[in-house]
């Protein structure tokens, strides 16, 4: 039976400041038979009922949720662009002389605004 | 890979790996449940729930845990104030058949070995529980006096006299054991 520092430097004797007794050797003699009597206890499901019993780590809980909120806010772009009236937007231009340049400026515009909206939502 | 404790610490704190935590917890379970086994008076239940405790609050503690101690050291600590605060709610009672039972699983092969055995055992049971406690701790755990001192929330000098007078009790009553073994 290796105790906690031996673990830690296998060979090695007890740790000398353990040792501070006036018979060193009896001291080191005693610290051999008291783990010499010592049964290894077998883990027989003790560290599954402790993981079991821990919380959920906090982090991937974090990582989870940001998952779930970018999931959120393309599925919200993606209903918004599947019910946008492209082809009336695009005829409508059309009929009134609008350029394409200012008409994709104010599409990118209304996107960005929509995706800042959604990811503030999402994070609220 | 075999990470040392503060490998272990740094991933189950930085990346929340649970596993790295399972792994010190297979690491320190056995010698944890022995000692609390004998803190307990041998109610292997109680000092398994007990060592559970620990783990899991040590878990919680974890980011707190500023490697000042050795991990070890304060598991120990967390461990002991929980039995501590255990026996102050709750009058001790002896489980005798536990403690027979736990008796009757050290099996030791040959006859002088377990009369030393038994011996051993009747000199620890002879000492006071604090110096049983300390004795446990620092020569068959192999903490440093200071660490003991930590762990039991005692003065070291206390800690240091109560080694002392456990260890001058012990060699009377084991001397001719040792005797032996050191003449041969």
């Amino acid at each position: 039976m290796v105790n906690f520092e031996q673990h830690h430097r296998k060979g090695s004797a007890l740790r000398d400041t353990a040792i501070e007794g006036k018979d060193p050797v009896f001291d080191a003699w005693l610290s051999e038979q008291l783990q010499l009597g010592e049964p290894y206890l077998d883990d027989n499901g003790f560290c599954d009922r402790v993981m079991a019993e821990l919380p959920v780590s906090s982090r991937r809980a974090e990582r989870r949720a940001s998952g779930f909120q970018y999931l959120a806010v393309l599925a919200a772009s993606g209903i918004v662009a599947w019910q946008f009236p492209f082809g009336e937007v695009l005829s409508e231009a059309a009929r009134q002389s609008i350029s394409l340049y200012s008409l994709v400026g104010m599409g990118m515009l209304s996107s960005l605004v929509v995706m800042a909206g959604g990811i503030l939502a999402a994070r609220h | 890979m075999d990470l040392d404790d503060e490998g272990l610490i740094r991933r189950a704190v930085e990346n929340g790996d649970q596993r790295a935590y399972a792994q010190l917890v297979r690491r320190y379970q056995s010698q944890l449940r022995f000692s609390l086994r004998q803190l307990c008076g041998g109610d292997q239940g109680l000092a398994d729930d007990m060592a559970q405790e620990a783990f899991i609050k040590a878990y919680k503690a974890l980011p707190a845990f500023r490697g000042d101690a050795r991990f070890s050291t304060w598991l120990y600590r967390i461990a002991y104030n929980l039995v501590m605060s255990h026996k102050r709610k709750n009058t001790p009672e002896v489980d005798q058949e536990a403690v027979d039972k736990a008796q009757a699983d050290e099996s030791v092969e040959e006859a002088q070995q377990l009369a030393m055995a038994r011996d051993l055992d009747s000199a620890m049971e002879s000492l006071s529980d604090v110096q049983r406690q300390a004795i446990h701790l620092s020569l068959q755990r192999g903490f440093s006096h200071e660490e003991t001192a930590n762990i039991m929330k005692l003065p070291l000098g206390t800690v240091k006299s109560h080694i002392n007078r456990a260890r001058a009790k012990l060699r009377s009553l084991l001397q001719p054991w040792h005797e032996e073994v050191v003449n041969g």
